[in-house]
């Protein structure tokens, strides 16, 4: 395995090199935007020249690398700072609980995924030339093509407003043995769809494509000759070729967990992370903006270095390659 | 490949993904304490639970609220923080529901003949909400020092502080305690003030001069050790018993408040996060709702059930466009005129605001003391316009020229692209929209980096000189137009120290005629509060401002 | 057997044959599909592109008469809250979608990405793992997060700068026609759209560059320019238009989204993200829901079609089918 773990290592050595270099640039970004928290809090009722004076107090006008400086010794020794939002709160305790809010119902999301979007892509394929194939892949195109912010209205407005099934949103949490889960109650049906959706109808569309692929291949029809039942052997080949992209989507997914979140949790009223985010940008909180984006692109980095090794394990092949380049 | 090794890919991954799902909700059920959803009341910590509302309990009043940004009195600039500030906590003065100057902490008081000493002689049956001990004067020169001490960082504490003599040397950090604030004994505080000015009163009934707990606050600052403010030990009608930040602020009657009436409710949810108003007043989740431009037709429509439900009052507030009066081509009054006369508010108040508002002539709102009925505004005037606007250069004067507006969003607003679109039919120009975030628009507007902008401005206590000396007078601190005439000057200077009533306003009202005739505002509307409040709920009437209200408001079923 | 410069040149040749021509357009006609697909992005993109011409009112134009009407001969889409021809406002805002996704295509997904994919998969080694390692920090980014806050910090350089622009050429009305706002988004665009199309094609140039012939062309001493543009270019083009296809789709999702939040296409200009965002709104749906459903039908065909036709050519170009 030492090819595997040299690989492995060097993928490694270069997270804190990435992470550092993605720091610098959000904190840069962060600090040149126009206006800062103070401008906000302080309302159009305040002296500009008190508004200056605290300013400096709080170190606001120093150049920026010195804030950077700063902001750098202050995590690595673990403090994180101080939201703005929430004034006196500290960062990790805002971000965590509401980190832990777009977790889980992302989480569901990707069970549903797999659960679904296999065996439906499958079926698919198996229904080929019948007229419920292109109805299929319409329907699957149809979801993975829209935006979500297109979307999250439309699901709004026909499951809560028109046919007043579901809740318009909000989120309810209950206790569960110590553990506070959202995913216990209705509200987490409509943000679950909109996200699920899309996601079950691109994972569909490939499985079929790969098992339309399969069918055609000499061994299939050998072992269909053979006797073996067509679905055994469509989904043992599926399951084996499909799982490199399938593992490739779970890192994604897992990772970028932030973007759509922003829209559903601002529209729906979901306190998660990406409404957190987006309202810190806005706020200038500049704290809680460091700490979102770093936690974002660690939970990245390392999602990737697990399908990395994950492929390296499953297939030696991609690994001597890398090796090679 | 083998399917063994398939297994163990598989396995491995399941592992991988339960594993970081478990460190994280270890991390976060363990830190923040967040575990559990009883909020430890003596450990200031917040939690991010969204419970379903609790049951409802007799004497319940459930309404939505703005998400506050402090409750430190000291450090509160805006509107949706003194919200709850006014109900927790209290200070000297206050005023009544029918803008009456009343006396709060401060029994009463006495005012020397030249205007400039107040002796305020303090109730002594004020008891700080964990009963503990009583208000002193100590306490109050205390907390307004505290507010006007740099090493506190607050923006406001001079804004409304700063008529106190020595206030100002204190703030720049020269003294080590206000002259003007002198604690005479346990009951009796004298507040000296630099010239004889009618509405000091009223500002102290705004939060900067109200009183915190030392023992609480310490050497707390606007921005570091504030995490007091999420259980206060206040003075007010009202305890802060729990806020979840974010989603909810639960307020429960103080049994031994010192005024009367009394409070009446036992328990006041607020629901500050999602949701929709309309929704949930129909199902009884709330008992107010605001009523926006979508459903107000719906709502007046008296075959509506709803309709008998519907409040409407108006609003001490002004919102307007501004302009940059020290830069071309705004230095020009021609120009500003021409803009003024090119837009027709009516319309934009029945049509695109649906009545929600009542078009502005002037800058006071109608019902606010020193209101001028006759005042005499910019009319509507297409023919007018074109004619200022070709005298002053034409249309091209007006090129390239952009309105600054806060907003986050794809959309500015169907009112400024309404007016947008009247500037366009009417006079042939079209103006730009810069749409910045609220950060940014602040900084540009105290920059001077702008040409023309809108924004509104709420009243902080019933007086004219709220608006007209704070935005128009030369020197004025939050006059971002640059605005300056000296016989508006002048007239604010009077009536600063007129001590006749009718002669201030009457100065006022000079001054505002005359401020309107130079169009430096183009003041739209005054909004309404518009709601839907149930039949049980008695008394709330929609405070035109911030005022404490709560108290007076009674659940009968 | 000595390798000349004529072998390498007819293998070249026989590859090219391979890229599609008549043979595309004749698979493409059995698709029935594809042509609907087309057919919706060349009636959509038409609209945007001659709105100036066709469409009977501008984006702004208010009716206060008129306000939320219901469809009629002059106003097939109904008006909204404004009394402003929603008709005209869905071809306006195709107008922008044209512009910005093929000018994010132009710009980032096809030259920055496709370069980057074909030096990076053919140089291997060091340069290769510095353009993956950079495309991995981009990607570790995350993506919307920054682009607000890029907006927030560049937005009044690039007006400024384009003010200066003005002033240099003496044209008018450029920044007040919304290309600051369009340089911004399409710029952002591209900024993050250029490493999905690079790893692709830096994975088709691994397959390729062991291949004969182009060890052949090697050998016989072409330039590494000429093997990337002439020999490798080729056939990496199928798995191009494909990315192209589904990545112009792709960018009118995105400034759709970017527009919402506020970072994309500025008031007063027309955008299918301003369409969006004024309709949606729970009060809005319940009673004037059409103001969502007219452009979000619009988009939703206009990205499906895209998707549709990315599916069909992925199906068609394949050199393993059939």
């Amino acid at each position: 395995m030492q090819g595997l773990a040299g690989y492995v290592l060097r993928r490694l050595l270069w997270a804190p090199v990435i992470l550092l270099a993605v720091s610098m640039v959000t904190f840069a970004l962060g600090r040149l935007a126009p206006g800062d928290y103070l401008d906000v809090q302080a309302g159009p009722r305040a002296n500009p020249e008190t508004v200056e004076r605290i300013r400096h107090e709080l170190g606001l006008d120093d150049p920026v690398y010195v804030q950077y400086v700063r902001w750098l010794g202050d995590s690595l020794s673990g403090d994180l700072g101080q939201s703005v939002i929430y004034r006196g709160v500290d960062v990790e305790d805002v971000i965590f609980p509401r980190l832990w809010v777009t977790v889980q119902y992302n989480f569901l999301v990707l069970l549903l995924t797999f659960a679904i979007g296999i065996p439906v892509g499958t079926w698919a394929a198996l229904k080929r030339g019948t007229l419920l194939d292109p109805l299929a892949i319409g329907t699957f195109l149809l979801f993975a093509s829209v935006p979500v912010v297109v979307t999250i209205p439309i699901l709004q407005w026909l499951l809560a407003v028109k046919f007043d099934l579901l809740p318009s949103g909000g989120w309810d949490v209950r206790e569960f043995y110590g553990i506070e889960l959202g995913i216990l109650s209705e509200r987490v049906i409509l943000p679950v769809l909109v996200l699920a959706l899309p996601s079950v109808a691109g994972l569909a569309r490939y499985v079929r494509a790969q098992v339309l692929e399969v069918m055609d291949q000499d061994y299939v029809r050998t072992a269909r000759a053979k006797g073996l039942a067509e679905f055994t052997v469509v989904s043992s080949y599926v399951v084996r070729n499909a799982l490199l992209p399938i593992i490739t989507l779970l890192g994604f997914e897992l990772a970028g967990l932030l973007g759509g979140s922003i829209f559903l949790e601002t529209l729906l009223g979901i306190p998660g992370i990406g409404a957190y985010a987006f309202e810190s940008i806005g706020s200038r909180d500049y704290d809680s903006i460091m700490a979102i984006v770093m936690v974002g692109a660690s939970a990245f980095i390392l999602a990737n270095l697990l399908v990395d090794i994950a492929y390296g394990f499953i297939d030696p092949r991609i690994r001597l390659r890398a090796q090679a380049a | 490949m083998e399917t063994r090794r398939l297994v163990l890919v598989l396995t491995g991954l399941a592992v991988a993904v339960i594993v970081v799902i478990g460190v994280l909700a270890a991390v976060v059920a363990g830190g923040g304490d967040g575990g559990g959803s009883s909020n430890n009341p003596d450990n200031g910590t917040p939690t991010v639970e969204t419970s379903p509302l609790p049951e409802r309990i007799e004497g319940e009043l459930r309404l939505f609220g703005p998400d506050p940004i402090t409750l430190d009195p000291a450090c509160a600039s805006d509107a949706s923080s003194a919200e709850y500030i006014v109900e927790v906590f209290s200070g000297l003065v206050s005023f009544d529901r029918d803008l009456k100057l009343i006396p709060d902490i401060a029994e009463k008081w006495d005012l020397s003949d030249d205007g400039r000493v107040y002796t305020f002689h303090l109730r002594n049956n004020v008891l700080f909400h964990d009963g503990s001990r009583r208000v002193t004067a100590g306490d109050f020169k205390f907390s307004m020092e505290r507010a006007l001490n740099p090493r506190t960082l607050s923006t406001v504490g001079e804004v409304y502080l700063d008529d106190i003599v020595g206030a100002k040397e204190f703030a720049r950090g020269e003294t080590d305690s206000v002259s003007g604030i002198k604690v005479v004994n346990d009951n009796t505080l004298e507040i000296t003030i630099d010239e004889r000015k009618e509405f000091f009163l009223a500002k102290l009934t705004y939060p900067t001069g109200y009183v915190v707990d030392q023992r609480e606050v310490g050497d707390a600052t606007c921005f570091e050790g504030a995490n007091w403010t999420l259980k206060p030990n206040g003075t007010g009608p009202f305890k802060l018993s729990k806020w979840v930040v974010g989603q909810r602020m639960e307020l429960e009657a103080n049994e031994d408040y010192y005024l009367d009436p009394k409070p009446s409710l036992a328990k006041v949810t607020y629901v500050l996060a999602g949701g929709s108003p309309l929704t949930m007043y129909e199902n009884n989740e709330v008992d107010l709702a605001p009523v926006g431009v979508n459903d107000i037709e719906r709502i007046r429509d008296p075959s509506e059930s709803l309709n008998k439900e519907f409040v409407e009052k108006e609003s001490m507030n002004v919102f307007y466009i501004g302009f940059n009066i020290e830069e071309p081509p705004f230095n020009d009054p021609n120009v500003r005129k021409a803009l003024a006369m090119g837009l027709d508010k009516e319309t934009l108040a029945t049509v695109v605001l649906k009545d929600l508002v009542t078009p502005a002539g002037g800058i006071l709102p109608p019902g606010f003391p020193g209101f001028n009925e006759d005042l005499q505004g910019v009319p509507f005037d297409k023919d007018e316009a074109r004619r200022l606007l070709d005298d002053a250069g034409g249309p091209d004067v007006l090129k390239d020229v952009t309105l600054l507006t806060s907003g986050r969003g794809a959309s500015a607003g169907p009112i400024l692209e309404a007016i947008i679109a009247m500037w366009e039919e009417n006079l042939g120009v079209t103006i730009a929209l810069e749409q910045e975030d609220f950060a940014t628009f602040l900084g540009d507007l105290d920059e001077g980096r702008f040409q023309m902008y809108d924004l509104g401005w709420v009243a902080d206590y019933p007086d004219p000189q709220n608006f007209l000396d704070i935005k128009f007078q030369s020197d004025s601190a939050n006059n971002e137009t640059g605005y300056s005439n000296g016989e508006v000057d002048g007239l604010l200077e009077d009536a600063r120290t007129e001590k006749n009533e009718q002669t201030r306003f009457r100065l006022y009202q000079q001054a505002e005629q005359l401020i309107v005739n130079d169009s430096a505002w183009i003041p739209l509307y005054h909004s309404k509060s518009n709601s839907l409040i149930k039949p049980y709920v008695k008394n709330y009437d929609l405070p035109p401002f911030v005022i404490p209200n709560l108290r007076y408001v009674t659940i009968s079923r | 057997m000595q390798y000349t410069e004529a072998p390498s040149e007819a293998v070249y040749e026989a590859q090219a044959r391979a890229v599609p021509s008549f043979r595309l357009l004749r698979r493409l006609a059995r698709r029935r599909l594809a042509i609907i697909a087309l057919a919706v992005i060349a009636v959509i993109y038409l609209a945007g592109i001659l709105a100036p011409w066709l469409a009977p009112y501008s984006f702004t134009k208010p009716d206060f008469e008129n306000t939320f009407a219901g469809p009629s001969l002059d106003h097939p889409f109904g008006t909204d809250r404004l009394g402003r021809d929603m008709l005209s406002r869905v071809m306006w805002s195709a107008q922008t979608t044209v512009i910005v996704s093929a000018a994010a295509m132009l710009t980032g997904g096809l030259a920055l990405g496709v370069t980057l994919g074909l030096l990076s998969g053919y140089a291997g080694g060091r340069l290769d793992n510095l353009i993956m390692r950079i495309g991995d920090a981009f990607y570790a980014v995350p993506t919307i997060l920054l682009l607000i806050i890029i907006s927030a910090t560049l937005r009044k350089s690039v007006e400024n700068f384009f003010r200066d622009v003005e002033d240099w050429t003496g044209i008018d009305g450029i920044v007040s026609s919304g290309a600051p706002s369009y340089v911004l988004v399409f710029g952002a665009l591209s900024l993050f759209g250029w490493v999905g199309m690079a790893r692709l094609v830096r994975s088709q140039v691994l397959a390729l560059r062991e291949t004969d012939y182009v060890l052949a062309a090697r050998a016989a001493g072409a330039s590494t320019f000429r093997i990337l543009f002439r020999h490798l270019l080729p056939n990496v083009s199928n798995i191009i238009v494909v990315a192209i296809t589904l990545s112009l789709g792709a960018a009118a999702g995105a400034e759709v989204a970017l527009t919402w939040l506020g970072i994309g296409i500025q008031p007063p200009h027309p955008s299918f993200g301003v369409m969006i965002f004024d309709g949606s709104g729970l009060t809005n749906l319940r009673t004037h829901p059409n103001l969502l459903l007219v452009p979000s039908a619009v988009l939703a065909a206009l990205m499906l079609s895209f998707n549709l036709l990315g599916d069909v050519l992925t199906d068609v170009l394949s050199p393993r089918r059939r």
